[in-house]
């Protein structure tokens, strides 16, 4: 090797040095710069929000859910409907920082993203005040009125979307708390300690049990095996591997099929299809469906979790029931059951429709697209039946509306305290409807409730649905 | 597209990139001051003139000059905006630098025996050394200045380039370091040249560290280890060189408090933001404010960056061109250096390759050891960015290595 040769090798390095720098800082604009710049030591940060009216955030329709006001040269983020949309939109407060979308969309917010920054050089030319951009969301404004008092004081959470597009139409989550800055000011030592978890966002973050809600993935991984005509013996209660299984009030249904046993909710067929099923179906078919994958959304939520590696028949059984080692959030089973009512396909879900700069520029636009195909539509069709003699016949006829075909599953599901204490399960329902046509699908969870989905979640569903389909 | 470059010169970009921002900073600064579109005239003239000479007289390669008045246009524009009496003085010291450049420019090309006089640089370079070590005054922590009157030029700076010097005839002239016939204790030594360059290199390092030089001393010790590279030493003069610096650099890590200091900040600016991180905290936040395009000029806040005008101005070029200008500056030195290398190659006497070699790695490295540092990349120890950071020392002699080069490129 001679030393011309060895020359251009140096060059070749120097340059390789100069393209991690170009690659570094690329990197560091992309990944690592909202988490770098919202640091409260950036002064940057609040120079801007001084000088910057914030950006308002509506509901689809337009109405106002957040917006700021400048009084005698103070500026003020109220919210009009209180603790309605404060596990939705979140809390802008100087003192306490950011949550939720106003966190996320902080800068869209303010105008500080890249094309505002182009778009607003006039501004900044000519002096004007600052105008961040506003934010469309994809609630409906009544309907989520609606959910949220539905939901009453109770707490647990209601997800409502659009099962074709991924769009959020309602979402509530409870207990919750006034976002304003003066009430956080007021409650926020109290609310940190509070064991009711006030801060937590459950549609999105609360992980719980899915109980018998569960059984239609397992239903359609049954369809999938050819399980569908079977049919099964149900006395009531059945033994597996040792571990007693039995059903709601311990009720024999006799010699049941499998779409008999997912309106009943029958614990013994499903424990015993779990078993059929086997630990590689049902792994893959958790996979399927997202357990264990992260969400992408406008806001934080939470990984669903299959918490397996090998499975014993108790084990499965369990599963086949919803029970066991499975935890998911409400915000996942609504997509779930979207994806049954949407022909097998899971779309993402999407909470922030659109950015506009005041002017009616669309900055951002998110369209739907999808997250999933989690089983063919032949097989969501099949679930969908099921789902459909759940609410004609089964544990959810409280979700049937008037003149409307509603699909739905009920579930109630066992958590840490019911081991202990009584009258401590969640209450879940999840449906859909129409079930020809889906416009709306619906997860409600009450935590800790006591009672059963059928009879304390389904009603809201059916209120929900009927408000929603006209 | 002949008719095109007809009529397009390279130079137009660069005096369109100072009346666009001399435009905007006139519109920035209130009240308007004429003073703006003076310094705007000025330095646009004095590259034109540069530029006009460099062609008519035929000097050699003119897009050496090009590449570094795109980056003084660069660098000035942004001073001026940060601080207009810093710039005023970056302009004259501008002057001074072309100047210079000029002056080294026809010194190199008359003077034939720079290969010869080794001995003179190490001298230059002890006694500059020695000279610090004593009378030296401490500014930003490192023990390197040289006042003279009102004036105070950094040593380090022209260290370098006596360096480079070094290395290149040490290269030319490996024998002249030899050393034969020492008589110790009755016996007769000798001493393999090799042995004793790499002693004066490591001396030199040494010093620079006991100033605080850090920034300096890592790039004087990766220009001697590539050039160990380029003159084809034995893998095991590299290895265990490399070996040396590894247990020097853990050594001074663990004895010397302001090299773990370094290290600590680096590995995790924001435990200690309000003291020791704050610096490079400060650089990061100027760096994401700005997005890829920038706030525009006089719109962000890179004043909130200590030592924004000298180390840290690539963060504020980041922050209002966006990092979309910051790589097209990292891009301006990556033709830089191509073009060094090229003279280096095209040079046939081998001072002149070795020089030439010596002067664009030490730019080239300059350049990834300070911007390295300020984005975070590597542990930050303080250097210039040459030709845009605010400072005489650096700016001169980055011209007078620049002329050095220039003329190289005009003698094949």
């Amino acid at each position: 090797m001679n030393m011309e040769r060895r020359t251009i090798y140096v060059l070749v390095f120097v340059s390789l040095l100069f393209f991690i720098l170009v690659g570094y800082l690329t990197c560091f604009e992309l990944f690592q710069k909202d988490r770098i710049v919202s640091n409260p030591y950036n002064r940057r940060q609040y120079e801007i929000e001084e000088k910057t009216l914030r950006g308002s955030i509506y509901d689809s329709r337009g109405k106002v859910l957040a917006n700021s006001v400048v009084t005698d040269g103070v500026q003020k983020r109220e919210y009009p409907y209180g603790p309605m949309y404060s596990h939705v939109i979140g809390y802008s407060s100087r003192k306490y920082g950011k949550s939720l979308i106003e966190a996320k969309f902080n800068n869209y917010l303010l105008g500080m993203d890249d094309s505002s920054a182009v778009l607003s050089i006039k501004d900044k030319l000519t002096g004007n005040a600052r105008e961040g951009n506003d934010i469309y969301l994809t609630i409906d404004h009544e309907l989520q009125e609606k959910a949220y008092n539905l939901l009453g004081d109770r707490k647990g959470a209601i997800v409502a979307m659009n099962p074709k597009t991924g769009e959020i139409l309602a979402m509530v989550s409870k207990p919750d708390f006034n976002p304003d800055d003066s009430e956080l000011e007021k409650n926020w030592s109290n609310m940190i300690d509070d064991e009711d978890a006030p801060f937590l966002t459950r549609a999105t973050q609360g992980l719980y049990t899915p109980g018998s809600t569960y059984k239609v993935v397992i239903g359609a991984a049954a369809v999938e095996n050819n399980l569908s005509d079977k049919i099964y013996e149900d006395k009531g209660t059945a033994t597996i591997d040792g571990k007693k299984i039995s059903n709601s009030g311990g009720k024999a249904y006799g010699k049941i099929d499998i779409k008999t046993a997912m309106a009943v909710s029958s614990n013994v067929v499903f424990a015993t299809i779990g078993c059929e099923l086997g630990e590689d179906n049902l792994k893959e078919i958790a996979q399927r469906v997202g357990l264990g994958a992260s969400i992408p959304f406008d806001i934080p939520v939470s990984q669903s979790a299959f918490k397996y590696n090998r499975m014993s028949n108790a084990d499965m059984a369990a599963v086949g029931i919803g029970q066991g080692k499975i935890l998911v959030t409400p915000l996942h089973m609504a997509l779930i059951t979207s994806a049954i009512a949407n022909d097998g396909v899971m779309m993402k879900p999407i909470l922030v429709s659109r950015v506009e700069r005041r002017s009616g520029i669309v900055l951002k636009r998110q369209k739907p697209s999808e997250l999933y195909r989690i089983m063919s539509p032949e097989t969501a069709s099949h679930v969908k039946d099921m789902m459909v003699e759940v609410v004609e016949s089964g544990t959810g006829k409280k979700a049937a509306v008037k003149g409307i075909k509603v699909a739905g599953k009920t579930g109630t599901a066992e958590n840490e305290l019911t081991a202990r204490q009584k009258n401590k399960e969640h209450a879940w329902f999840i449906g859909f409807a129409p079930a020809d046509d889906p416009q709306i699908a619906v997860a409600v969870i009450l935590e800790y409730s006591g009672s059963t989905g059928g009879s304390a979640a389904a009603p809201i569903a059916r209120d929900l649905i009927s408000a929603w389909v006209k | 597209m002949k008719g095109f470059t007809k009529y397009f010169k390279p130079i137009y970009p660069v005096i369109l990139i100072n009346i666009i921002g001399y435009f905007l900073l006139y519109l920035y600064r209130q009240p308007y001051e004429q003073a703006t579109v003076f310094s705007g005239l000025a330095v646009i003239a004095l590259i034109c003139i540069t530029y006009a000479l460099i062609i008519k007289l035929m000097l050699g390669d003119e897009y050496l000059f090009l590449i570094v008045s795109m980056l003084v246009s660069l660098g000035i524009i942004m001073l001026y905006r940060i601080n207009k009496e810093l710039a005023v003085k970056q302009i004259l010291w501008l002057a001074l630098g072309i100047a210079l450049f000029f002056l080294c420019y026809f010194i190199y090309t008359r003077f034939a025996k720079w290969d010869k006089l080794i001995f003179f640089y190490l001298g230059g370079a002890l006694g500059l050394f020695v000279f610090t070590m004593a009378f030296a005054k401490n500014i930003k922590g490192a023990k390197n200045w040289i006042f003279i009157g009102d004036f105070s030029i950094q040593a380090s700076e022209i260290i370098k380039v006596l360096y480079i010097l070094l290395l290149a005839s040490y290269y030319t002239n490996p024998e002249k370091l030899q050393i034969n016939g020492l008589k110790l204790m009755g016996r007769e030594i000798c001493i393999n040249h090799k042995l004793v360059f790499i002693v004066i290199s490591y001396c030199h390092i040494g010093f620079l560290i006991l100033q605080k030089e850090l920034g300096t001393a890592f790039l004087l010790f990766a220009v001697f280890f590539l050039f160990l590279f380029v003159s084809g030493s034995n893998v095991w003069v590299m290895a265990i060189n490399a070996c040396i610096a590894s247990i020097g650099g853990v050594l001074s890590y663990l004895l010397m408090n302001h090299i773990r200091v370094r290290v600590d900040i680096w590995m995790n600016p924001w435990a200690d933001i309000s003291n020791r991180g704050y610096q490079v905290a400060q650089s990061l936040f100027a760096i994401g404010a700005g997005g890829f395009f920038g706030t525009g000029l006089g719109l962000g806040r890179p004043d909130l960056i200590p030592e924004v005008h000298s180390d840290f101005i690539f963060s504020a070029i980041c922050e209002e061109m966006g990092v979309f200008g910051g790589i097209a500056v990292i891009f301006l030195f990556f033709i830089f250096v191509y073009r060094g290398v090229k003279i280096s190659l095209m040079a046939k006497e081998p001072f002149d390759k070795n020089a030439a070699l010596g002067i664009t790695l030490m730019f080239g490295l300059q350049t990834f050891i300070i911007l390295g540092g300020v984005t975070k990349l590597i542990p930050l120890t303080g250097i210039t960015l040459p030709f845009i950071s605010y400072g005489g020392s650096s700016l001169t002699t980055g011209f007078i290595s620049l002329g050095f080069l220039q003329a190289i490129s005009n003698k094949y």
